[in-house]
């Protein structure tokens, strides 16, 4: 098994992701407030040896209390509407909000209007929005780095 | 005590209710559609070529499966007959999603057991197969390759050859970390005699897919598909019928190399553009039945003239959602993410 495993290390430097000597940190917590699974599968292989996102100190965490960042999946159902705010609201501040995927950003939504409440920006206000159908784990890992190198020094956000 | 409908890790929404003494779970109550979208009413009245993306937004891990479903029904309807190499086509487009699914079921009972070894290895040949899958068709999930009527997926003899040799590497690294599985006892101890849904169960709560063919249920739609390329299929099953979560894993094992063989088949050649010939009597409803990694996916299209009246679609997961709750019972608490993965099933298939 360790055989196995020494061989995927050589995996990450098969993808265009920067070097991880940044020293900052940011807890993600997932919201899935509707979407076709696909946002999900692509998440997960985020912390695949590919990508592994946890050696930039980027890592889900359980609870949103534990959270930096709300990351939201799907449309927007109305029956999800109140789980997601509640999550919201459970998370210390500073807190930020990621739309993930063309369903969260309200591109080209199929489904009955009145089972959906609308784009995640219309319950929350988004700070980062992440495209796609789905977004590649490669367009998650580049724009969630991103975000905490914009978020400037003492703002509490991305601080180790 | 109520879970969800978030949940702890990356996992889609729905809510248990779990009645439990002590860690003892006596009865499991899910609440799920927390994700409806309501697709199968927003399609109606739309064009029959539109409503496929409907049903392809459906779920993301059963995207092909879906379409498939529907496009049959449609085409059942419209007296169109599948000629070999649109079956061909869209054959090895349902095994090329079977193979990605399979290794990620791999991966998420490894996560429910919590070996992060075998979920990493199994992750990157997850990652390989939908990499794979987006060199084949320019779509991670294979999204939007099935279309009513036919197919224009095209692979030349140097892309066949490419996908066959990344298949079989595939293959054998995931024999090779499959068998790494085997000696690894704490992950070994805690699958057996857990979460058992034995032939008998299978036959009551009309359970399907592997999870149906683990008990020695020989259920498997791909044996009678005479619209998809599946000479004389016969699908694999265990030498010991147990059904509980190991036999589940196992089976998939088993599944994952049957595919694998009969994609590297299908891709034998090039894969040309195909359409649909009349061959049968128009109807105004066309039924279309697709063996998904799940299981038996149905799909009842109701039309008038070119437009969508009704459209309902029987997912494999849905059809599979009371066996886990059947599953959990009697079984400890702790034991719940490892039963719940070891059937693997989307929400957002049962929720639409």
């Amino acid at each position: 098994m360790l055989t196995l495993l020494r061989d995927l290390r050589r995996l990450r430097h098969s993808v265009g992701l920067p070097r991880p000597d940044r020293g900052r940190s940011l807890a993600i917590r997932h919201v899935d407030a509707g979407s076709c699974n696909g946002c999900e599968h692509e998440l997960t292989l985020v912390s695949s040896p590919y990508h592994d996102l946890q050696r930039f100190g980027l890592g889900i965490v359980a609870s949103p209390r534990h959270a930096d960042l709300l990351l939201v999946t799907g449309p927007v159902t109305t029956r999800m509407r109140e789980p997601l705010l509640a999550a919201y609201h459970a998370m210390p501040e500073p807190r930020l909000v990621a739309a993930l995927g063309d369903c969260a950003l309200g591109c080209g939504i199929l489904g009955s209007p009145d089972e959906l409440v609308g784009p995640v920006d219309t319950v929350l206000p988004v700070d980062l929005r992440i495209p796609g159908c789905p977004p590649t784990p490669e367009t998650i890992a580049t724009a969630l780095l991103g975000l905490v190198d914009r978020a400037p020094r003492g703002s509490g956000i991305g601080a180790q | 005590m109520a879970v969800g409908p978030i949940h702890a890790g990356v996992i889609e929404s729905g809510h248990f209710r779990f009645h439990v003494v002590g860690d003892r779970i006596l009865h499991l109550d899910a609440r799920l559609f927390y994700k409806h979208r309501g697709l199968e009413r927003a399609a109606e009245g739309s064009t029959l070529d539109d409503g496929a993306r409907y049903v392809g937004r459906a779920c993301a891990a059963c995207a092909v499966a879906n379409r498939l479903a529907y496009a049959h029904a449609c085409e059942e309807s419209l007296g169109l007959e599948p000629p070999s190499e649109l079956a061909r086509a869209r054959t090895l487009l349902l095994e090329l999603e079977r193979i990605w699914s399979h290794l990620n079921d791999v991966a998420a009972v490894c996560a429910g057991v919590g070996l992060t070894a075998g979920n990493t290895l199994f992750a990157a040949l997850t990652e390989r197969a939908r990499r794979l899958n987006a060199d084949l068709t320019g779509h991670r999930f294979l999204f939007d390759t099935v279309a009513v009527g036919g197919s224009s997926l095209e692979l030349d003899a140097r892309e066949t050859r490419a996908a066959r040799e990344e298949l079989e590497a595939i293959g054998r690294d995931a024999a090779r970390g499959w068998r790494e599985l085997q000696f690894s006892a704490s992950f070994q101890d805690r699958l057996p005699d857990i979460g058992v849904v034995d032939a008998a169960d299978v036959e009551r709560l009309g359970t399907v897919g592997p999870a149906a063919r683990t008990t020695g249920v020989a259920l498997d739609a791909r044996s009678t598909s005479p619209r998809l390329d599946y000479p004389g299929f016969e699908c694999r099953l265990p030498d010991r019928p147990v059904g509980d979560v190991r036999a589940r894993l196992e089976q998939r094992a088993l599944e994952l190399e049957q595919s694998l063989e009969i994609a590297l088949r299908l891709l034998d050649g090039p894969v040309i553009p195909a359409a649909a010939t009349p061959g049968g009597g128009e109807a105004a409803v066309g039924v279309g039945r697709v063996e998904s990694a799940r299981g038996a996916t149905l799909c009842v299209v109701e039309r008038d003239g070119n437009r969508l009246r009704r459209v309902r679609l029987r997912t494999g997961s849905y059809a599979n959602w009371p066996s886990v709750a059947y599953a959990a019972t009697d079984n400890l608490l702790p034991d719940f993410p490892l039963i719940n993965k070891s059937f693997e099933l989307c929400y957002a298939c049962a929720d639409r």
